[in-house]
């Protein structure tokens, strides 16, 4: 078999205005990457930290997307490559949520998981018989062929920050049982939980080269047995990683902290002794708390954000994060408010979860909007988000001094964030 | 109105209520997907009433599915779209979650998109009282 070239790339979004600039090497390309058959020759560009060179030979282009605001940017990469004679495939999470838009305006749409699957599309590919849509949506493959990812395609000089190198994105996990209102995780792998085996999740995690990760599962929380285990098997390593919720049982937040938990992403979505309760047992075990703070649902009155923003700050979190309720297809809410009529705006550029699309229940969208400003300034009024950052950072570095697992920074890298020159006494945040 | 007294459990297993059968249907991308169903005569006119499963349904939701369910609702009963009213529910599931609250939206296919009405209690507790047809 003659060697495939491969363009695969990952399009550049607009960042949130006023929010630190951080670009994390991406997961979904590189887990794409490694399904691909061994002829394939796949080279990598994320364009949100590199132009792409449209010049560069390749026999094939396919666009890895994962949100909403890059579905468009996707079908410009699309149209220009057109322009060259190309053919262009898409897949990954917005590929499917958008999917009845990006097929016209990609040569094939790939939905679904690709483990397994890729040696068909490129035998497809060689016959010039690329198929319209593979569609594999619903067919999830077997867990144990997930394997670990391509993590040679990325640039690293290029998701590093004045010397820093950014976590890793990792998978101990695939589906979710949950059904969130505004979560689209089900419907994209599954509302069945679905556990890497843990000899896997190991191997995998040891082979990466980045003591730092980011465990990007939907929430740890689903399964009790299989996190016990988890956190026992991973602890050896010495990783420090970042993870969405942990389940709140004494024993498993004692084996999170022993396996490494730096700190976790946690929705405070009310102003209960519950919520408060929650952090400090995350604090006790040692684990930091970014709180996730999600603004116009309809059970919320502008006094009750208000209230919400204000007990931010008797709970000690620290970080928050704040979002807008946005309306993403196949979450339940898209389909409230599509019934409702309430959502108003349906560029997807615009679905980045800082933007107001809908009519909120209790206040204009325009008054939504400001209190989500004021969210974001009111709690970083005293400390900024890239100080608080850098405290979580102490944190992580001093823990990993005691084990010995610390790597200075890199000096080469010193003037440098994310491949460009910047003074580094100026602050990261976007304009 | 059915209403179901809370509990701490957050399985969100639909109550058995709210349809007289499991309807298979092809989703988005023909996705293996499924609703609750009832069909109700009530004053000669045919009532469809299909009903989120949430966890039960492993594909597309009823409202994203929209009018290709209706087709394949009437298609699998022998029912004219343009004779049927057609409604929506979402069952309340006893989930401690916010939002997974009752509610029956009536939807009318007949524009470019479909349009949907929220229903009374007090109507939609007349068409459950009819027994199934």
């Amino acid at each position: 078999m003659d060697t495939i070239k491969l363009k695969l790339i990952y399009p550049k979004w607009q960042k949130l205005r006023g929010q630190t600039t951080f670009n994390l090497p991406p997961h979904g390309p590189v887990a794409f990457a490694a399904t691909l058959p061994e002829y394939v020759d796949v080279s990598f560009t994320d364009e949100n930290v590199e132009e792409i060179n449209f010049d560069e030979p390749c026999d094939l282009v396919a666009l890895s997307m994962m949100l909403s605001t890059q579905v468009k940017r996707g079908w410009e990469i699309a149209d220009e490559y057109h322009r060259r004679g190309k053919l262009v495939m898409a897949g990954g999470i917005s590929s499917m949520l958008h999917a009845e838009d990006m097929v016209k305006h990609v040569d094939s749409l790939f939905l679904g998981e690709s483990e397994g699957r890729m040696e068909q599309v490129m035998q497809d590919f060689v016959r010039g018989e690329l198929k319209k849509v593979y569609n594999y949506m619903g067919q999830m493959p077997p867990i144990e062929d997930v394997g670990p990812c391509r993590r040679d395609l990325y640039k690293r000089d290029l998701y590093n920050h004045k010397g820093v190198p950014m976590v890793d994105l990792f998978h101990a996990s695939r589906g979710c049982r949950f059904s969130c209102y505004p979560c689209a995780v089900s419907y994209l792998g599954g509302r069945k939980f679905r556990p890497r085996p843990i000899d896997k999740v190991v191997e995998d995690m040891a082979g990466i080269d980045n003591n730092r990760l980011f465990i990007v599962d939907n929430s740890l929380a689903q399964n009790k047995d299989w996190e016990r285990e988890l956190f026992k098997a991973i602890a050896p390593l010495k990783k420090k990683w970042i993870s969405h919720t942990i389940e709140d049982d004494p024993e498993i937040l004692d084996l999170a902290a022993k396996a490494g938990a730096w700190y976790v992403y946690q929705a405070v979505y009310d102003t209960s002794d519950y919520i408060k309760e929650r952090v400090k047992r995350y604090h006790d075990n040692g684990i930091g708390v970014e709180g996730t703070i999600l603004l116009g649902l309809d059970n919320q009155t502008e006094d009750d954000i208000k209230r919400l923003i204000d007990f931010l700050g008797e709970i000690d979190l620290d970080l928050a994060e704040f979002t807008v309720m946005t309306p993403f297809p196949h979450t339940k809410g898209y389909d409230d408010l599509l019934r409702q009529g309430r959502i108003f705006d349906f560029d997807w550029n615009h679905y980045n979860a800082g933007q107001v699309v809908f009519q909120p229940k209790h206040m204009s969208p325009e008054r939504l909007q400001e209190l989500y400003d004021y969210a974001w300034a009111s709690f970083y009024k005293d400390e900024s988000q890239e100080a608080k950052m850098f405290n979580l950072f102490c944190q992580v570095a001093l823990r990993e001094m005691e084990e010995g697992t610390y790597r200075p920074r890199d000096r080469r890298l010193i003037n440098k964030s994310f491949g460009r020159i910047v003074d580094r006494h100026k602050r990261n945040v976007n304009q | 109105m059915l209403r179901h007294r809370r509990s701490p459990s957050n399985n969100m297993k639909v109550p058995q209520e709210y349809y007289d059968e499991i309807f298979e249907f092809r989703g988005q991308w023909d996705m293996p997907s499924a609703c609750g169903l009832k069909i109700r005569e009530v004053e000669g006119l045919t009532y469809v009433i299909v009903t989120e499963m949430y966890q039960e349904n492993p594909g597309t939701s009823v409202t994203y599915a929209g009018r290709s369910l209706a087709e394949q609702i009437c298609e699998a009963k022998g029912l004219k779209l343009s004779d049927i009213i057609y409604l929506e529910c979402t069952p309340d599931t006893n989930s401690k979650l916010s939002f997974y609250d009752e509610e029956y939206f009536r939807v009318d296919f007949s524009g470019e998109r479909p349009a949907y009405t929220q229903m009374s209690a007090d109507e939609l507790h007349r068409i459950l009282s009819h027994k199934a047809s």
